[in-house]
């Protein structure tokens, strides 16, 4: 029995998602947003389940994909439009663009466009927490690919170890670039995990929000009682790897592959649903798009600050 | 062994090595701030990187100073990490080489963090690396990467030369340094006494001078400041020469005003730097001269650094590798009185033959 006020928030956030990178894909020829945009379209339910199963005050640390988890976690639509369009009101005044991403002040400490580097931060994070005594606790997201570099297997040592509160949050959606997973990977991701003595779980219903965020719940539990833990979530990339296409006529994958996924996708799924939550949603975008259109461009004044 | 040149230790002086410096300036960090820790490869051990933790985890505690596994790029990530959430890490690398495998951590994320995230982030944190010299350290265990590291915007390198430098530097950094800090400490000078003051004139953390003169500029870096004042005493004493030595002390943001003051008043300048030449230190001195006023200089300077090729093992070869005290002395002296000065030069190849108590193995 799902609980229908939980579904409609996850619903409502994993939407207005949805809708933002779709506006991303409206604009984008316009030449407004000049920076490489790598869409959630497709993993929107993997960002709203994980955020909503966390605390608040527990830290996401993240990848160059993470328009979804900025949203969220309770980043500001307004700043992120500007900082797409590289304006000064964006969140970083337009230095970070799509890639860099962040909201500290709701608990996303950055993002990367180097892949697998911010999964340490999230172990440090950790072990500043437990050396605090505090119950918070940190989450690194990263993708399948991520956890071919030799940073992943040094953090999961180390987090082991020193038994730190950090979730190590998977999303697999089976492809780095154009690279399929299992030609990429001699190991699985779960005994690789129990090597080190740490548990893991996969869960293939990467489309079902509610189903995310109970795994969430699940694990941070876990992490919270100072075990690190690995959750890996299957999911599906929809778009191209980066930019605002489709990728099927490239033939490295079928849209048959993706198309088991969108026949479960609530999002498409439960149509009615959307629909009674697209025209407010639009409306926020437009309002955070209207304020990018409005603020100004950087410039010299603002070239050489925070540099140390 | 004294190499300071401070006359005999006199009131409000007291005698202090490189590593007792840093051993005091990291349990004075550890005792002022809590959310200090150190983590290194060996910090806990018996040898407590050269002398300079040794104690500390059990005077503190294991949380706060704690071995690692062999995981350079990830326990740099964890220090920036545990940056973000308010702590301020110390890592160690006993040798620079070794802080290869971390530059990932260190150029695209630390140096970077503060900027990209239009100030939003900052990784204030203390990065220590032990440059090795001498006892055949070979080609990995004798680099020296302060021009690699100062090329990146966003770090801040330091290169202390003396005990005083380090009471001086560290704890300012680690109070209130906004941002990551690369300090290059050298293996040579760990062994040394220094006569050091707790009340006098502090070192910046940007350069000073470290000795007066008014015929030749020498500017140089980390131990080759110890040379280049050994060798200013030698050229006094003997030809009657004097050379002004500075300390340019922080390699990523020096005092380049100090060091075009200096150059104008003697139009002369000998760079003596412990790293390659090649877009290095020197090259970077050159360049601020240069671009000041391309007539500061009345002749050509004297350069001196690394041989342009890895560092060889065998003693033979190790010793004409690096710029001995022939050549720092012949390049002041051919600055300031043309080459074939005819003056003798000193006995002693280098300094190194004055660091006997340098034995190895690291
Ligand atoms: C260290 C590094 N190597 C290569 C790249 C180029 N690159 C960007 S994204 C990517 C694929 C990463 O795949 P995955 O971790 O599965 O994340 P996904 O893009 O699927 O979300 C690669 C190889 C990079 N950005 N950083
Ligand atoms: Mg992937």
């Amino acid at each position: 029995m799902k609980d229908e006020a939980t579904y409609r928030r996850l619903f409502r956030t994993a939407l207005l998602i949805r809708l933002v990178e779709e506006r991303i894909i409206a604009l984008y020829p316009s030449d407004r947003i000049q920076s490489p945009v790598h869409l959630s379209i497709g993993q929107e339910a993997v960002a709203v389940g994980v955020c909503d199963g966390l605390r608040p005050d527990d830290l996401v640390f993240a990848t160059y994909r993470s328009h979804g988890f900025y949203i969220a976690k309770g980043g500001r639509l307004d700043a992120m439009f500007a900082e797409l369009y590289g304006r000064t009101d964006g969140i970083s005044g337009g230095k970070a663009g799509s890639m860099h991403l962040t909201a500290p002040q709701v608990g996303l400490m950055g993002s990367s466009a180097v892949v697998a580097s911010t999964i340490p931060h999230a172990v440090g994070a950790a072990l500043s927490f437990k050396r605090r005594g505090s119950d918070r606790i940190a989450v690194t997201v990263f993708g399948d690919g991520a956890t071919e570099e030799g940073v992943y297997h040094e953090s999961l040592n180390f987090a082991a170890l020193m038994e730190v509160p950090v979730l190590f949050l998977c999303e697999d959606n089976g492809l780095a670039v154009h690279s399929h997973r299992p030609v990429r990977q001699a190991y699985r991701l779960a005994e690789h995990a129990a090597a080190f003595g740490i548990g893991s779980r996969r869960l293939e219903e990467g489309w079902d929000m509610l189903a995310v965020r109970e795994a969430t719940l699940q694990a941070a539990a876990k992490v919270r009682a100072g075990a690190p833990f690995v959750l890996e979530i299957a999911t599906s990339r929809y778009k191209e790897h980066v930019g605002v296409g489709e990728d099927f006529h490239f033939g490295y994958r079928t849209s048959a592959s993706v198309d088991a996924f969108k026949r479960r996708d609530p999002l498409i799924v439960d149509a009615a649903l959307a629909k009674a939550l697209e025209p407010e949603l639009e409306r926020e975008i437009d309002a955070a798009v209207a304020f990018a259109e409005a603020s100004p461009a950087p410039g010299r004044p603002e070239l050489l600050t925070d540099i140390i | 062994m004294n190499v300071a040149l401070a006359q005999s230790a006199s009131q409000g002086t007291r005698v202090l090595s490189y590593a007792g410096a840093l051993l005091e300036t990291m349990d004075a960090a550890l005792a002022r701030h809590t959310n200090v820790f150190i983590m290194g490869q060996g910090v806990d051990d018996f040898k407590g990187i050269f002398g300079s933790t040794t104690g500390l985890a059990e005077k503190h505690g294991a949380k706060r100073v704690f071995d690692v596994p062999l995981m350079e790029e990830g326990m740099t990530g964890i220090a920036i990490g545990a940056a973000l959430a308010g702590d301020y890490p110390i890592t160690t690398h006993i040798r620079a080489d070794f802080s290869f495998l971390a530059m990932n951590q260190i150029l695209n994320l630390a140096a970077k963090y503060r900027y990209m995230f239009g100030g939003l982030m900052s990784c204030p944190m203390l990065i220590r690396i032990v440059v090795g010299r001498s006892w055949g350290q070979g080609a990995q265990h004798s680099q020296s990467p302060q021009a690699t590291f100062a090329h990146f915007p966003g770090l801040t390198v330091v290169m202390p030369s003396s005990s005083q430098a380090i009471l001086d530097m560290y704890p300012a950094i680690i109070a209130r340094h906004p941002g990551p800090v690369i300090s290059i400490e050298h293996r040579l000078l760990y062994n040394l006494d220094f006569t050091v003051s707790d009340t006098g004139k502090h070192v910046p953390l940007g350069s000073y001078v470290a000795r007066e003169g008014t015929d030749v500029t020498v500017v140089a870096t980390s131990v080759m400041v110890l040379e280049a004042l050994r060798a200013a005493q030698y050229v006094h004493d003997k030809a009657g020469v004097s050379a002004e030595i500075i300390d340019l002390n922080s390699i990523s943001h020096p005092d380049w005003d100090l060091v075009a003051a200096s150059v104008r008043r003697t139009g002369r300048l000998v760079v003596a730097d412990t790293s390659w030449l090649e877009y290095g230190v020197a090259a970077e001195v050159c360049r601020q001269l240069v671009v000041r006023d391309p007539r500061l200089l009345k002749q050509p300077p004297s350069l001196l650094g690394m041989a342009p090729a890895p560092c060889p093992t065998a003693k033979s070869l190790e010793d004409i590798y690096y710029p001995s005290q022939h050549e720092t002395v012949d390049a002041i002296l051919t600055q300031v009185t043309g080459a074939g000065h005819g003056i003798p030069l000193p006995v002693e190849r280098s300094m190194t033959e004055g660091y006997k108590r340098f034995r190895g193995p690291f």
